[in-house]
């Protein structure tokens, strides 16, 4: 009895161990092109040695964290030199309540260039109108009326919303399945990483992948 | 006169945990630091660097601490992986796995019951530490920690083909 619950255990650690092996083949390292980029929610130059596709859900805690410890400092050191060519993609979470609409104010927003602007006051505001469904405040607060008589508009358009469709379907293809996740394309290479990073941890990473 | 098989239960389990075990450690050190499934290989800074996301994303580490386990755990895991294979000083090796599977496990528990969506980083693949990620190094950790108690208790015992035989009991019509 005691020989064969041994076994067992044995048997079944193997077992883990090789599904794990068997992963391997599902890593996304074939798919290096670059599609489907909205410009609009593209920072920085297409020609720049790296490229970081960001799957992210503006209702997730988790990517306001990576905003707000990141983003900044990514932008500055490395997407305004040049180094990195900063793709935002929409993976809004069916869990999350509020996500599509915040996706379908934002993309709104690209189409009048003001992105980046709502981009942050949706990441400032997110515990307020996480708690209210109010998404439409949240983005007024940094739009002028007439923006957003257009931003209302646009993010009712059935165009918006495939392009959304799109990012959540280029990201199954990753097997994104969580918010953060960036992919990082660098000379034909393709790194999945999922969840947050320390700014340090990933400048390292960033000026290896640069400098190879 | 040889008392019993040299190949008993015990030394059977040291003998499978040193391959199960020798291959896993072997096989994640070398994923980690040569990336085996991204064409075009890329470098071993790169592969370094890479890992260190993933082991900060355990969010255990300060950020120096992280870079110190990803340069030195991968070729650890490749040096311990080899020496279990060859069995040379098992109950030294054996036992620091067992403390670098406990460290692994209590890692994965963690994050697990804090409900961190985060990738295992344990054979440098995108596989999300789940519960069967717990259940596998839950695993993983009695398997070795069975092997080391064995390796102590083998290496306590005569061994049948180096033991000197015992003495047959002399009858009184020898004497």
């Amino acid at each position: 009895m005691k020989l064969r619950l041994i076994l067992g255990v044995m048997l079944l650690a193997g077992f883990a161990a090789g599904s794990d092996f068997g992963s391997l083949g599902t890593q996304a390292q074939t798919k290096s092109t670059l599609v489907d980029v909205d410009k609009a929610k593209a920072l920085g130059s297409p020609n720049a040695p790296v490229t970081m596709e960001v799957f992210s859900d503006f209702q997730c805690p988790a990517c306001k964290a990576y905003y707000d410890a990141v983003w900044r400092r990514l932008i500055d050191n490395y997407v305004n030199t040049g180094k990195v060519y900063l793709v935002h993609r929409d993976f809004p979470l069916p869990a999350h309540a509020y996500s599509r609409v915040a996706a379908n104010y934002a993309n709104a927003a690209a189409r009048i260039g003001k992105y980046t602007m709502v981009e942050r006051a949706l990441f400032e505001a997110q515990e307020a109108w996480t708690a209210s469904g109010d998404v439409d405040g949240a983005v007024a607060r940094v739009l002028t009326p007439k923006e957003m008589i257009k931003v209302r508009a646009l993010a009712k358009a059935d165009a918006l919303k495939a392009g959304i469709d799109k990012d959540v379907e280029r990201g199954h293809l990753f097997n994104v399945s969580q918010t953060p996740t960036t992919i990082f394309h660098a000379k034909g290479q393709t790194f999945p990483y999922g969840g947050q990073v320390n700014y340090d941890i990933l400048r390292q990473f960033l000026d290896q992948l640069i400098g190879q | 006169m040889m008392q019993s098989f040299p190949l008993n239960f015990r030394r059977a389990f040291i003998w499978l945990g040193r391959m199960v075990l020798g291959g896993i450690f072997l096989y994640a050190g070398y994923a980690k630091l040569v990336l085996p499934t991204m064409h075009p290989r890329p470098p071993l800074g790169v592969a370094l660097t890479f890992f260190a996301m993933q082991v900060d994303s355990y969010q255990l580490l300060p950020p120096w601490g992280v870079t110190f386990v990803a340069h030195t755990l991968p070729f650890a895991e490749v040096a311990l992986g080899l020496l279990l294979l060859v069995g040379w000083g098992l109950r030294i090796w054996s036992t620091l796995v067992s403390l670098i599977m406990a460290g692994f496990f209590a890692a994965v528990v963690r994050s697990y019951a804090l409900g961190l969506e985060i990738n295992c980083g344990c054979f440098a693949t995108p596989e999300k530490l789940t519960g069967v990620t717990v259940l596998r190094d839950g695993l993983l950790l009695a398997l070795v920690l069975l092997m080391t108690v064995f390796a102590f208790q083998e290496a306590r015992a005569s061994h049948p083909w180096t033991a000197p035989e015992k003495p047959e009991p002399q009858t009184p019509e020898a004497q």
